[in-house]
């Protein structure tokens, strides 16, 4: 395996492709059961923590004055991050024409919608008096009150709210095709649910034509979408005065640091999805070396962002940033912090190597260890701050409680159960797409010219021909 | 006079570009290319063009849609401002442009989604009841032409559909 | 309607904190804190905890940083030139004190972080807090570069005033359930008593009239309270107060982010002056003996 080349085999009849990806979708064998137990089970740690909280009061997760965020802000910025992963395959790959996406972008945009809906809940949580939570959208009240459309916090709420609906709308009316295919093969009451859904699907060229204009105009709009919600989550810190947080380079950094997360997410959902559904012939190889040079050239712009925000701060005259700069690498975090730079920045150097690209396991490994830095990123962004800002006689560190810690483990398993739904009834393999590449790419690069096109640095030339010209002839 | 609807299934995309390409040379006089419908597994541009200009709205749709979204998105914001003038904060206007650009580009993009969602259920033709004549197998590997004729114009399209090595043609009368 | 409202006030709308901001203020409430007199005692603390309704937290919950201080001595060893004292680390001739509490900024970052908007600048020159609004984002407490706001982690309304300690609570104000944000209001019901009486004998606020708790309870009046509107609106609000003359006197103006002196002895300053926040609340350097 690990000597294949070609993102995808051209060969494969379609009705394999049908009858592979139909066959993930039908009854769950004992794994996914025992998925969705441990997935019950770290949901559940998460609502008895919510409900103590809710009854008792925001204390119990050891928030306190001057630490009024916590993990709870973190792991929402994380979330949000994690989201950025669809919109990057299935938009920005989608209007420049990298094929090699196809195989793998369904399930990217079910993460973005599903990490979305994990994001958005712990800014609800996360409220002293959550159950006023609708306070902050804007409806018509008897009082005349409106929500204050000057805070970032509202911003977040109609941009994750139009990031989610899109995102939604995205990746259903991407699957409209597929929920024809699934319609055309289920039996009882899933047939009637994919003639509902598949909305009168049958493929004719007005359909497409429609369609191809519709997705593509969809994903022009999901690509600004996408960099403003993150822009505007990093809002929350930029728009503040604190140091640390009032930072001109939060919006690129934070659009990245989501880019990258997102990415490492994908590799390992990619993982587990090709183990568990013997996706080999779809979830190639060489589509996993794609993505992990793209999760390492990103990593490698986080990098960059993170020196420009250490040596603006550091040249800047701000000493109470500067100071809080100098905390960060050597005070109370110093070694989150550093392990944060190391998961970050040292570790993507992994992926410069073919071995490593394309060995799943360490890919697994790594993919999980590059989130983890993710994760401790974001928790570095919101705890120092608050730990050590302007006022000296409110400096103090206070760490996380079990409730904070239960809540975050907790929002894991809410996202992988709804993952666990997601790829029972929407096919987390694009089935039309596959079929599409395998029909381009037989057409186009006509097999002997692909084995010219696709020779890599090391292999020997191919005997006889001597290059392109002569396969044509 | 009485029409019919027949379905004809090709298993690959070159001998239904063939078929479509004689109809378009009006190999079978009084049946034009206009008449031809071509339902395929995935989506195929090039065999669009055999079928000529067909126009797709969706952009307009969205045009539409990003006009609404900017303006309702803007005065609404600008509106309920305004009329909460109790709450000036942080020595801000009570209009503040920044946020309220913020917030007005969201709302651009949600009504612009929105809009281009209706417009492919319109210009799609979604959301009705499918016509009976269909084959499961256009969405496996099958290249569908469905036409409506006039019953004399059946035989010479079938004749000419075996010419380019039809699977299969299925037939219903309407009307 | 509220399209041609947008349309003709539309400058009026436009206008920020520079321009003079949208309100026409009625009264600019500030304070003076002379340095030199507080002895850091403490009594305004406890004044303001009696008259406020402040939860007593208690200790374990004080040290977990729940406590709900609105006003808070703040003590500071930063002067080692002073000697050293029996420990080290503190100086022979005692700490400096820092008495703070909101610092009512006329430009506060709290106030545009808010969602919900409950919290907002009065005519009164007040920085607003509306507990019945307040959602508990604490946004405002992480965007306050002086960490004045303090927060209800628990209902503390049973455990603070055991029966028959709530028979004292102050009825002229709420006492505040979990999840809502509180600060310092320069004792705004207080303020309200005295207008309110101002208006029925129809007279203006006098200069003294209002005397918020700490203020009130300060045995060496370090603690100087009024209206400083007349500084650049003269005409308006209570006219020559101790306060105003006080800033006049130490050349400090309000909405200016640095203070040209012409004297450098002058001692007036306001924390963190250089945020631009614009507080209102003018500290008079405390000078000592070296």
């Amino acid at each position: 395996m690990s000597d294949q080349h070609k993102d995808i085999n051209e060969d494969i009849r379609w009705a394999k492709i049908n009858e592979d990806v139909l066959r993930s979708m039908e009854n769950p064998r004992m794994g996914y059961w025992v998925s969705v137990v441990v997935c019950l089970a770290l949901l559940s740690l998460a609502v008895i923590a919510e409900v103590y909280q809710y009854n008792t009061g925001m204390g119990v997760a050891n928030l306190n004055w001057p630490q009024m965020w916590g993990l709870y802000i973190a792991t929402f910025i994380f979330w949000i991050g994690m989201s950025h992963s669809g919109t990057l395959l299935s938009a920005i790959l989608h209007i420049t024409h990298a094929d090699w996406r196809k195989p793998i972008y369904r399930f990217a945009e079910a993460m973005t919608t599903f990490t979305l809906m994990t994001a958005g809940l712990f800014p609800i949580i996360h409220l002293g008096r959550l159950w006023n939570m609708y306070w902050v959208l804007p409806y018509y009240s008897d009082r005349g009150i409106w929500p204050n459309f000057r805070s970032p916090l509202v911003w977040d709420a109609f941009a994750i709210g139009t990031y989610l609906t899109s995102s939604a709308l995205f990746l259903y009316i991407g699957s409209i095709p597929d929920l024809a295919i699934c319609r055309d093969n289920a039996r009882g009451w899933r047939k009637k649910l994919y003639t509902a859904l598949s909305l009168g699907w049958r493929g004719d060229d007005r359909q497409w034509r429609h369609f191809r204009k519709a997705y593509l105009i969809m994903a022009c709009f999901l690509i600004p979408l996408a960099v403003s919600v993150h822009s505007i989550v990093s809002s929350d810190f930029a728009m503040s005065i604190m140091p640390g947080w009032h930072v001109t380079t939060f919006p690129p950094y934070f659009v990245a640091g989501a880019l990258y997360s997102g990415c490492a997410g994908i590799i390992t959902l990619f993982v587990l999805l090709r183990y568990y559904f013997r996706f080999e012939d779809y979830m190639t190889l060489p589509i996993l070396d794609k993505t992990c040079k793209l999760t390492f050239a990103i990593a490698m712009v986080w990098t960059y962002l993170n020196l420009v925000e250490f040596s603006s701060v550091w040249y800047g005259h701000d000493m109470v940033a500067k100071e809080l700069l100098i905390d960060k690498f050597t005070g109370t975090y110093s070694p989150y912090f550093w392990a944060m730079l190391f998961l970050g920045s040292v570790v993507p150097f992994t992926m410069a190597f073919e071995k490593i690209r394309r060995s799943i396991s360490a890919m697994f490994v790594i993919s999980i260890l590059l989130n983890i830095g993710m994760w401790l990123d974001r928790w570095m962004i919101v705890g120092p701050t608050l730990s050590a800002s302007y006022e000296p006689f409110a400096f103090s560190v206070s760490w996380p409680s079990w409730v904070q810690w239960f809540i975050v483990i907790g929002s894991f398993g809410w996202f992988g159960l709804l993952f666990l739904v997601f790829v029972k009834v929407i096919p987390s393999v694009s089935m039309y797409e596959v079929k599409e590449m395998i029909f381009h790419r037989r057409h186009i690069a006509h097999k002997d010219i692909a084995s010219v096109m696709h020779r890599r640095a090391g292999d020997a030339k191919p005997s006889g021909e001597a290059g392109l010209e002569g396969v044509k002839s | 006079m009485k029409k019919a609807r027949i379905l004809a299934l090709f298993c690959n995309f070159d001998e239904a570009f063939a078929a479509i390409s004689d109809i378009r040379h009006y190999k079978v006089p009084g049946v034009s290319v206009d008449d031809v419908t071509v339902i395929s597994p995935i989506e195929h541009p090039e065999i669009e063009e055999v079928l000529g200009e067909r126009p797709a709205h969706v952009p307009k749709f969205t045009l539409v849609g990003a006009l609404c979204g900017s303006t309702i998105g803007f005065i609404f914001l600008a509106a309920s401002e305004a009329n909460f003038t109790v709450q000036p904060q942080g020595g801000k206007p009570v209009i503040p442009l920044p946020s309220n650009i913020v917030i007005t580009y969201e709302m651009l993009i949600l009504f612009s989604v929105f809009f281009t969602l209706a417009g492919l259920m319109i210009g799609a033709r979604l959301l009705r009841k499918r016509k009976s004549l269909y084959s499961e197998k256009v969405t496996l590997d099958q290249v569908g032409i469905e036409m409506e004729l006039e019953e004399k114009y059946v035989e010479p399209i079938k004749k000419l559909f075996r010419q380019h090595q039809v699977l299969e043609i299925r037939e219903e009368v309407i009307q | 309607m509220s399209l041609e409202n947008i349309l003709t006030n539309w400058s009026k709308y436009r206008k920020g904190a520079e321009e003079g901001g949208f309100h026409d203020y009625e009264h600019m409430w500030g304070r003076v804190i002379d340095l030199n007199k507080c002895t850091g005692c403490s009594a305004c603390v406890v004044a303001c905890y009696a008259e406020n309704n402040l939860a007593v937290v208690g200790k374990d919950r004080f040290a977990d940083g729940h406590a709900m201080h609105w006003l808070r001595i703040e003590r500071y060893w930063d002067e080692p030139d002073l000697g050293e004292g029996r420990v080290a680390e503190f100086q022979h001739h005692g700490a400096s004190f820092l008495p703070m509490h909101c610092q009512q900024c006329n430009a506060a970052t709290c106030e545009p972080v808010c969602p919900v908007a409950a919290t907002y600048h009065t005519p009164d020159g007040l920085n607003a807090q509306v507990y019945n609004r307040c959602i508990g984002s604490r946004y405002c407490s992480n965007n306050c570069p002086y960490r004045l706001r303090y927060f209800n982690f628990f209902s503390y309304y049973e455990s603070s005033w055991p029966a028959p300690l709530h028979m004292q609570l102050n009825p002229d104000l709420t006492v505040r359930d979990k999840g809502v944000m509180e600060k310092c209001t320069f004792c705004v019901q207080r303020i309200r008593a005295v207008k309110d009486k101002a208006k029925m004998q129809d007279r203006k606020v006098l200069d003294g009239e209002v005397q918020p708790a700490c203020v009130q309870t300060c045995p060496t009046s370090a603690m100087t309270f009024g209206d400083i509107l007349d500084m650049h609106s003269p005409g308006k609000g209570v006219e020559n107060t101790q306060a105003a003359a006080l800033w006049r006197k130490h050349q400090v103006e309000l909405g200016k982010a640095k203070q040209v002196k012409q004297d450098p002895e002058l001692r007036g300053y306001r924390v963190l002056e250089g945020l631009n926040t614009d507080p209102k609340v003018l500290f008079l350097e405390r000078v000592r003996e070296v």
